[in-house]
């Protein structure tokens, strides 16, 4: 079918700039793009409900439309279908009457067969539907009770109810991870386009034609993909919701924290959102070098690790310590060493690996820095995951520590005392790690009570992911930012790298000063800030793997 | 049938499979594959298959169907509902359908619906005869204006009964008592015969060699002798005043090369020159009684070669 | 007697190919065609004024010309058969009745395109012309006049029946290749054309089966002789498709530019109306309609229909008398657009819809003033925003209907007790639809 062939030309920062009229006003656009794009790029938004800059264009919303010239006048197109040409005459509804028409027409037919209840529609405050009717509709419905709205469900759920009332479609379990409200869909084909040409699995298609038209599986199979909760996303309306986070907050009291997926070397850009001291969900954060729109499902629901198992104390033996009485034991049992193995961590931050070596460098001799990771690395699936499910290798070989878990095994005679900082080592690969026993002194730093934590004589816990400030580096060498949302579970809780500075008396005050020290090491750092990075990332010279 | 409105039992894929996978329907299925350059073309009418071998359209057959066609299950799910033609429902053995378009509408086509509603004590939303006979639907245009109101059993058009057969003849028009008529046929069928013989859904499938080169090659570009370039036409050789040879000819397409070949007495042609096509004639020097032709090529596609001419002296 | 150029083997059993041959039938398939280089040929076909006979009446030499030549890619022809506009049969009586005709013109369109592998789409209903087709393709395949090398042309061309479905937007082109694809039959985003990239993805061209038939007669008179029996601007001549209130309904082939009423009332054709004519439809369900007094100043070409703000479409003729309710006839037109609407694009899936379930409601004598005001506002928002014509094609009927006969629509509103109740919202009973 056509639109499989019709990926929208996006602009990129080397497009070719030319001149447009906009309502009467020269523009300058990138060349050969859609016109929704390009309108953009000049702070103009174009409505729309099926148009995404991640899929192929389908054109079947007929909400964006606008007015160009043709070869019979000014006559009405949708933006999301026409491409940009050099000298082109675009009218937008802030000039046309027929485009204000045109659009607001398409909101009354929108709404002619869509449930007005919103109070009770989970995509409130985040609903295309609802953007769109407030820009470009706002008029009272002409709909009246004989004349009666269609059922747009599927026939297996339908039934009527005891008012004789066309019913069903309502919640209708999809597959382990998404739910569908069939009268709320607006039959944008969003997800079919995602689940075919993006996922790559064809198990979403609209079914039967017409106002009757619904959005199916084949009957009695689940929707059931990595990534089959993106078409919750995509979804412009209330239809398509994701089980782990329908009915669970109001979106509009949610804040935004945008950091990246700490589960896969991608480092996929994501948003994590918050209320009242807990992450209620992760969206993906468009971002087009890196995931474009995309992220997998085990990406999203890695929120719920943060509220779970947490380590939120010290742990001494089995008994649990203060933090700080935990921390300065650290530096005790480090300082005290004979020689110590500090085990750096692709999963934490550069910040948090930079004050790794520079206790080290303190140490001098005495201490030495292993890294790397036990976990199995995957095949890269081309959406949103690289397969490596260490986020920030990278950063650690651009910081210079080498892969060298099996070295320290071999050598494990040579150390009485193990640091290991947020390396779950032992759930990695618990055979392995059984032979670092043989150390006296194990030391784990870990957000998490895990069996690392379980099988260390000294545990501390620090920060995760979504709640410390610092970068990483992605398997194309990307440097990307995170930033730390306000959910801590205790709010004694530090970051790694204040961990060691504290234990290591570095003197270290705020992520900046790891920062700086990371620079030092990696020469392609110097010169970015946080603020240069931007939300997102810059790609480092030489650095991909 | 049509739209279907309600949930409809289904059985289970042991109960369809055995009735689809038999060499006669497979070897239907074979064909009709050939016959596009991707399976996924074959879908409707291999659905149409199994739906002729099933009498209906299970949802276990759109599997199978998806399954030969190499298309996704839903795929297929959501192209049988589309159409109208797919019965998403077991129907009565006589599947009446009467229009009610426009043309038909207004020479009485609700009349003859009531009519046949009250003859035989269903609905025309899809109702069936508690006799499992007849299935009643109200349709869109069957496309027989002329002869509205008009009536389709099963895949014949009828509009009356001519010497003990179902017929539409010229100017024929449906009415009551040609409905009547109509329904008496088919229950004097029914009681004479006990099965309805099966019709070949797809109007006598014939073997034949399907879709030659390209196949699976939509986006590819097409292989050599597939579609052969238009050959060059009207050749014809001329002296001029200093003594050379002009050749001119119609036909050439622009884009292709055209390979100008001689040969003198009986041997093989050998290649002269190649030309672009947007020549138009060639002058050059040619012994008298050498045969001239030339083929053009588009691509990787040769044409057949033009007509053979003599140079003359 | 009018001369005939694509029914004259109507009643002589042409199906059988000895017959057909008999009557002169693929006499073309030598020096006549194939002497005829690309060019010439659609040359040939653009000096006949052969104009596409679908509905649309686009000049068919145009749209042969815009097939790529230097494609590496296949060219597919496609014939629509897929006639499914109500009041039009002539596609169905001309493939049971002639359908050698139809593969000569064909052959006569694939030489002109360099066609390999051409498909006949026909609509599902026609069962007995797809067995027909079906019959006279084996027939042709064992005449060699199919498949490899042509009556020792050098020209191959395969011809394949797909039967549709019972869908009638896939008349529309673009939607006729999806449906051949093995999609539902939507509509696809233009451009690309499909002459450019239409079936996978190849330069496809769509012809009409009657447009194709034409072409054995152009080839064999010549296109000077086909234009001359029309008008100066609709060369040659029209298969028409009669139903209705006329005495004798049918398929009938005249000369474009015949006045409208001399076609019904003449004895050759029609015979005449039944009772006293209040309209016409004269171009399929969706062109618009004529009024009496319009009927008489129309002539059957498409340049005095677009005249008359009609057109000639698919030359579908739906006569009625004065006993007819324009409201009936508007209502069953609404329900046909509502439920052939492919679902695709807003405006029309929800928009057909939405008029349907009003009118259906002024129908049941609920209607309210203003509701026609308002089905007008629908067809004229619905109008020209959508993906393809099928829109528009129930925007004319509601507005030509409503417009021109308007006095009857407002006499059933009156007949509603609460017809002047005001439409005020907040009075609607919240339930999960609302």
């Amino acid at each position: 079918m056509s639109n499989s062939y019709n990926w929208p030309v996006l602009p990129t920062s080397d497009s070719k700039l030319v001149t447009i009229v906009v309502d009467g006003v020269e523009a300058q656009v990138p060349e050969g793009t859609n016109l929704v794009e390009a309108l953009k790029t000049i702070g103009i938004e174009t409505p729309h409900f099926c148009y995404h800059p991640d899929l192929p264009v389908a054109g079947n919303c007929r909400q964006c439309m606008v007015e160009t010239e043709g070869p019979r006048g000014m006559a009405l197109s949708i933006a999301c279908y026409t491409p940009v040409r050099a000298g082109m005459k675009v009218a937008t509804d802030k000039s046309s009457d027929k485009v204000r028409t045109a659009r607001k027409a398409v909101m009354e037919f929108q709404l002619a067969n869509h449930p007005l209840d919103c109070p009770i529609c989970d995509k409130a405050g985040e609903c295309t539907l609802q953007e769109n009717y407030m820009a470009a509709d706002r008029q009272p419905s002409r709909m009246r009770e004989e004349i009666g709205k269609r059922y747009k469900g599927s026939p297996d759920h339908r039934h009527l109810d005891s008012k004789g009332q066309d019913r069903g479609g309502k919640h209708v379990d999809l597959g382990p991870a998404v739910v569908l409200d069939e009268e709320r869909c607006i039959l944008c084909d969003r997800c079919v386009r995602f689940m075919r040409d993006v996922a790559g699995s064809e198990q979403l298609y609209i079914a039967s034609r017409g106002d009757h038209s619904f959005i199916s599986t084949f009957p009695d199979q689940p929707l059931d993909h990595e990534y089959d909760l993106n078409v919750t996303d995509v979804c412009p309306v209330g239809a398509l919701t994701g089980k782990h986070f329908r009915f669970q907050q109001r979106v509009w009291l949610l804040g935004k924290t945008e950091t990246v997926d700490p589960t896969d070397g991608l480092g996929a850009n994501i948003t994590v959102e918050h209320h009242d001291g807990h992450a209620w969900r992760i969206m993906p954060r468009r971002n087009p070098e890196v995931n474009k729109s995309w992220i997998a499902n085990s990406s999203r629901l890695a929120y719920l690790r943060l509220s779970e198992d947490r380590l939120t104390a010290g742990l001494f033996g089995r008994s649990e310590v203060p933090l700080a009485q935990a921390v300065s034991r650290l530096g005790e049992l480090v300082r005290g060493a004979r020689k110590v193995a500090l085990v750096a961590s692709g999963h934490l931050t550069l910040e948090d690996n930079a004050a790794l070596l520079a206790w080290a460098q303190i140490l001098g001799p005495r201490a030495e820095v292993f890294g790397g990771s036990w976990l199995w690395v995957g095949s890269p699936d081309g959406i949103a995951r690289s397969g490596d499910p260490v986020p920030n290798r990278n950063g650690l070989k651009l910081l210079g520590i080498p892969d060298s878990l099996d070295e320290l095994r071999a050598r494990v005679g040579e150390f009485d005392v193990l640091v290991v900082v947020g390396n779950d080592l032992w759930t990695a690969n618990a055979s392995k790690a059984a032979s670092l026993e043989k150390i006296p002194e194990r030391i784990a730093l870990s957000s998490w009570s895990d069996a690392t934590v379980q099988a260390s004589t000294l545990a501390i816990g620090i920060r995760a992911w979504a709640e410390v400030r610092g970068t990483m580096v992605n398997v194309a060498g990307r440097i990307q930012l995170l930033n730390a949302a306000p959910i801590l579970p205790s709010p004694d809780l530090e970051p790694a790298w204040q961990v060691l500075s504290a234990a290591g008396k570095l003197g270290w005050t705020s992520e900046l000063d790891a920062f700086r020290f990371a620079q030092s090491r990696i020469p392609s750092l110097v010169g970015l800030t946080y603020r240069t990075i931007g939300p997102q990332g810059r790609n480092l010279a030489g650095a991909a793997t | 049938m049509s739209h279907c409105h309600t949930k409809v039992d289904q059985p289970h894929a042991s109960e369809i499979l055995p009735k689809l996978e038999t060499p006669r329907v497979l070897s239907k299925v074979e064909e009709l594959v050939r016959r596009y350059p991707v399976p996924k073309a074959a879908l409707l009418p291999v659905l149409w298959v199994a739906q002729e071998t099933l009498g209906w359209l299970p949802q276990e057959a759109i599997r199978w169907a998806a399954g030969k066609c190499k298309v996704s299950p839903v795929h297929a799910y959501g192209v049988s509902l589309f159409y109208t033609m797919y019965k998403k429902e077991p129907t009565g053995r006589f599947f009446v359908q009467i229009c009610q378009n426009v043309s038909c509408h207004i020479l009485g086509a609700e009349g003859i619906i009531a009519h046949a509603e009250k003859t035989l004590g269903v609905s025309s939303h899809g109702g069936t005869t508690e006799d499992g006979l007849f299935t009643l639907l109200r349709v869109e245009c069957l496309g027989a204006c002329g002869n509205g109101p008009v009536l389709q059993i099963n895949d014949d058009f009828a509009t009356d009964v001519v010497d003990g057969r179902l017929a539409m003849p010229e100017g024929v028009a449906l009415t009551p008592e040609r409905f009547d008529r109509i329904a008496a046929w088919c229950r004097k069928r029914a009681a004479e015969l006990p099965v309805e013989p099966s019709r070949d859904v797809l109007g006598g499938l014939f073997e034949t060699h399907g879709h030659p080169g390209a196949v699976g090659s939509t986006n590819e570009p097409q292989k050599p002798g597939y579609a052969p370039a238009p050959p060059v036409l009207g050749l014809a050789a001329a002296r001029t005043e200093d003594g050379k040879v002009k050749l001119t000819w119609r036909a050439a397409p622009e884009s292709a090369q055209l390979h100008l070949e001689t040969r003198a007495g009986t041997g093989d042609f050998s290649a002269l020159a190649t030309i672009p096509g947007k020549d138009k004639d060639w002058t050059g020097d040619l012994s008298v009684g050498t045969e001239v032709r030339i083929l053009a090529q588009s691509g990787e596609r040769r044409a057949k070669p033009s007509n053979v001419v003599k140079v003359e002296a | 007697m009018a001369t005939l150029t694509v029914t004259q083997n109507f009643g002589k059993g042409a199906a059988d190919i000895s017959v057909y041959r008999s009557l002169g039938g693929y006499a073309s398939l030598g020096p006549r065609l194939f002497d005829l280089s690309q060019f010439e040929l659609i040359d040939l076909v653009t000096r006949s004024g052969l104009r596409g006979r679908g509905g649309a009446g686009f000049p068919t030499g145009m749209k042969w010309s815009f097939v790529p030549r230097n494609t590496p890619k296949p060219v597919y022809l496609v014939v629509n058969a897929d006639e499914g506009e109500p009041g039009t049969f002539k596609d169905h009586v001309l493939m049971l009745e002639d359908p050698h005709r139809l593969i000569e013109g064909m052959i006569a369109c694939g030489w002109a395109l360099g066609v390999r592998t051409a498909y006949i789409y026909v609509r599902g209903e026609f069962l007995k012309a797809i067995e027909t087709l079906n019959a006279a393709l084996k027939q042709a395949y064992e005449a060699g006049i199919l498949g490899e090398n042509i009556l020792g042309s050098g020209y191959s061309l395969d011809i394949y029946v797909h039967r549709g479905a019972g869908a009638y937007i896939c008349g529309e082109e673009t939607a006729l290749i999806n449906s051949l694809e093995g999609y539902k039959g939507q509509p696809r985003l233009k451009p690309p054309f499909p002459a450019v990239s239409g079936a996978w993805a190849s330069p496809t061209c769509v012809n009409n089966v009657e447009t194709l038939m034409a072409l054995p007669w152009i080839l064999e008179h010549g296109p000077a002789a086909y234009s001359a029996l029309g008008t100066p601007k609709s060369g040659g001549t029209k298969v028409f498709s009669v139903s209705g209130d006329v005495k004798r309904p049918g398929v009938y082939e005249i000369p474009l530019g015949t006045p409208l009423l001399e076609f019904l009332e003449s004895p050759e054709w029609c015979q005449g109306v039944l009772g006293t004519l209040k309209g016409v439809i004269p171009g399929g369900s969706s062109s618009p309609v004529l009024t009496a007094e319009e009927s008489a100043k129309a002539n059957m070409d498409y340049e005095s229909l677009a005249s008359l703000k009609s057109m000639l479409g698919s030359g579908a003729v739906i006569a009625f008398n004065d006993t007819r309710s324009a409201v009936g006839m508007l209502a069953s037109l609404t329900r046909f657009y509502a439920h052939e609407s492919c679902g695709q694009c807003t405006p029309c899936r929800e928009g057909t819809g939405y008029a349907d379930r009003i009118l259906k409601a002024i129908v049941r004598g609920e209607g309210r003033d203003g509701d026609l005001d308002t089905m007008l506002d629908l067809a004229a928002n619905f109008s020209y925003t959508t993906i393809c014509p099928l829109a528009i094609a129930d925007a004319w009927p509601i507005e030509n209907f409503i417009g021109k006969f308007r006095s009857e629509f407002d006499a059933l509103l009156a007949s509603n007790a609460g017809h002047a109740d005001s439409r005020v919202t907040s009075d609607f009973r919240p339930g999960a639809f609302w």
